[in-house]
């Protein structure tokens, strides 16, 4: 076998987040030699998955300043905490990013085959927090989503339901006239007002609608607004009853990171993982890589990610492993219907309260996660929360997790088993270009996926490929598996 | 059976090969899969992915296989295989005593990183190359190493007592004449616990689960082909 560096390759990709990983899975059939490389010890860069003593060693690694985009992590433990069981029963995600139906990452996955490796589960209710009123308690209330729902529930007066069913119905025609003209002039403000302008609605319901785009400023505008909720409604039942947006098992994208570099390996990539580029040097048409492993490699390209934060605001993220099935949070709604394994909900911005008295600025999201994620025991499940980072984040998302896990009538409070906390910054939004060196912008740090993450992967395959790159081509693979049909099974008994 | 025609609840399992190089872990899965043999096979690169079918009396197996290339240089791609895997095959060649090394190698990396409730099957291979009567449905047991035109390094008995103290199924096969082949995938399709498989998908599955353990979202579904792709992505 030829060694690394009497190789030269056609490409060195630089990590294994999910441009780079998805990249590898779009040359897979090429015929190109790639080596696949990452710095860490596992696969999914800013998009891994973590058993506990894996998230025990990355905190340490990010705590230590070494984290790249990633920053402050922590891990507490509360006293006492028996029921955590063993490290690799858990698999937390750095990227629980919830993917709608229409996204065109489910095309790409179904049109590569490479979705036969991934189990998809259901994203179900959308809940909305609200705050304690006079003497009334607080309440998570479920937001209806689909029309039937909207007639159906008990939660709104049947005025809302009215304006509720007259926005739903203008959404899905927004692209067209004359719902084009009347959002138009709303483009670019928030889409709060245009929601009040136009459709009467008031504070609550308008925030019913902005939960549903998973905006984390929560001043979103309305023309991303309207894309983003139209995405939702049009995703509706598109794989099955009851579901817009569905979520692999096992650590979201993770996973998706994890299929893309087998279908990678499976094409012949070499794989080494623990290895990063030292040092970099451009000569004439290719790139002499010095890597941490003590090899220097000769490739034609590099493709890398940014880490390096941009001023922009980043995330901070509480991960909580609680000692509660949530069994009432992940029933399906409509018959016949997943059950979902995903439940989402929305604490608006000034809902919550810091110890020192400071309402929260911006909204927090809170991702609840079955056992059926496989991300943690069955009884048990994993919350993400998520909300742009201020000075106040950390004690919003410890309040937020307070609240949520507070016993509403008597029962006993699930308890906190495992948590895990940590800082995630934003970096450059760009792809760039520098001769042979190319670099993918820095993961975005949004709720659901966002379809624009897939564009540099496609640029970045464009280039690889050259004159040989035909579009109708990208991605789109036969089975490599060579089942056999249903009458050459063997009968063992 | 009372009726062979009713649909039975059918399962993915998630099954990985480890071992050394040229031990002949892809010949066991072609043997298994396509019940045929190469002598001088190549080498795998990288890795293969193969599925199979196993009908046990209640239920029908899927084996999603993955193939690892046993000459992998840094050991990078094993860890990604074995994630989330249901079942193993840590394969050694029994005519070379530093295949069991690494095989045992393998095993140790499993029990500490693999799901917990793994299964793993020890599988040494190249019985033909043994005076055992492989294939002609002899037991292969107890049969010394030091006799005469016999290139067995590695008796049965060491590796078998090895796998009882780890807890593994243990078999000895020859992916030349398919002898033991297909009965070390059937042991593990039987070793696996029902309560770790998958939800089931395809047809006839549908029936067999109970309608909360429908789960899984099937891609494949009904999403409307007519769904304009204006993306650029």
């Amino acid at each position: 076998m030829e060694s690394l560096s009497d190789t030269l390759w056609d490409i060195v990709i630089c990590g294994t987040g999910l441009q780079q990983s998805l990249l590898a899975l779009a040359l897979s059939r090429s015929g190109k030699k790639i080596l696949h490389i990452d710095p860490n010890e596992f696969y999914g860069s800013a998009e891994a998955a973590f058993s506990l003593q894996d998230a025990e060693s990355w905190a340490h690694r990010v705590s230590t300043g070494s984290g790249g985009l990633f920053a402050f992590a922590s891990i507490t433990k509360p006293e006492g905490a028996v029921d955590l069981s063993s490290s690799r029963a858990y698999s937390l995600a750095l990227a629980p990013k919830l993917i709608h139906a229409r996204s065109t990452l489910l095309s790409r996955l179904v049109s590569s085959r490479a979705y036969r490796q991934v189990e998809f589960l259901a994203v179900g209710s959308f809940y909305i927090f609200r705050p304690p009123q006079d003497t009334q308690n607080p309440t998570l209330v479920r937001i209806p989503s689909t029309r039937e729902e909207v007639f159906s529930t008990t939660d709104v007066s049947s005025k809302a339901k009215r304006q509720l069913m007259k926005f739903l119905k203008f959404v899905l025609d927004s692209e067209a006239s004359p719902q084009l003209e009347t959002w138009q002039p709303y483009a670019d403000t928030p889409l709060t007002g245009f929601l009040q302008q136009e459709f009467n609605m008031d504070a609550e319901l308008q925030m019913y609608i902005i939960t549903f785009t998973l905006s984390l400023e929560g001043n979103i505008s309305t023309k991303d607004g309207l894309a983003v909720i139209r995405r939702h409604l049009s995703s509706m039942g598109l794989y099955g009853p009851g579901f817009a947006a569905i979520y692999p098992k096992w650590g979201g994208l993770s996973e998706i990171t994890q299929i893309s570099c087998r279908a990678g390996a499976v094409g012949g990539a070499v794989y080494m993982l623990g290895t990063g580029i030292k040092e970099m040097e451009t000569v004439e048409n290719e790139v002499k890589l010095q890597l941490t492993s003590g090899d220097t490699v000769r490739t034609r390209m590099l493709v890398r990610a940014s880490d390096s934060a941009s001023g922009q605001t980043g995330i901070n993220r509480l991960v909580a492993v609680i000692s509660s099935p949530l069994s009432s949070m992940f029933q399906s709604i409509v018959e016949g219907a997943p059950r979902p394994a995903v439940a989402v909900i929305a604490f608006p911005a000034g809902s919550l309260s810091t110890p020192a008295g400071r309402a929260s600025e911006h909204p927090v999201y809170l991702s609840a996660h079955s056992s059926d994620t496989g991300e943690c025991p069955v009884g048990q499940s994993v919350l993400y929360l998520t909300t742009l980072s201020t000075p106040d984040a950390k004690a919003v998302l410890e309040r937020a997790l307070d609240i949520f896990i507070c016993p509403t009538s008597g029962d006993e409070a699930p308890q906190v088993l495992y948590q895990l906390q940590y800082e995630q910054r934003t970096g450059p939004d760009t792809f760039e270009v520098d001769g042979p060196i190319f670099t993918f912008p820095a993961p975005s740090p949004s709720l659901s996926f966002d379809d624009s993450t897939l564009v540099p992967v496609r640029e970045a395959w464009k280039r690889v490929m050259g004159d040989a790159a035909v579009y109708a081509e990208y991605l789109v693979f036969d089975d490599r598996d060579v089942a056999l049909d249903d009458n050459d099974v063997y009968d063992t008994w | 059976m009372a009726d062979s025609n009713a649909p039975k609840p059918s399962s993915s399992v998630k099954l990985v090969l480890l071992g050394e190089a040229a031990v002949g872990k892809s010949s066991l899965v072609l043997r298994f899969v396509n019940n045929d043999f190469q002598e001088n096979k190549e080498p795998t690169i990288g890795a293969a992915f193969l599925t199979q079918k196993c009908n046990l009396p209640t239920r029908t197996i899927k084996f999603e296989i993955w193939d690892t290339a046993g000459q992998e240089r840094f050991a990078s791609l094993a860890p990604m295989y074995y994630r989330n895997a249901q079942a193993a095959l840590v394969v050694y060649d029994l005519t070379k005593p530093t295949s069991l090394i690494k095989a045992k190698h393998w095993v140790a990396e499993l029990q500490r990183q693999a799901s917990p409730g793994i299964v793993i099957a020890l599988v040494g291979n190249k019985l033909d190359l043994t005076n055992d009567e492989a294939g002609a449905g002899g037991d292969a047991e107890d049969v010394g190493a030091e006799e005469s035109g016999d290139a067995r390094k590695i008796s049965t008995e060491e590796a078998k007592t090895y796998a009882e103290e780890e807890g593994l199924l243990f078999f000895e096969t020859s992916a030349k004449t398919g002898y033991h082949v297909t009965e070390v995938f059937t042991a593990i399709a039987n070793a696996i616990p029902e309560t770790s498989l998958k939800t089931a998908r395809g047809p006839g599955a549908a029936h067999a689960a109970s309608r909360t353990e429908e789960q899984r979202v099937n891609l494949n579904g009904p999403r409307d082909s007519n769904a304009k792709e204006t993306c650029v992505c």
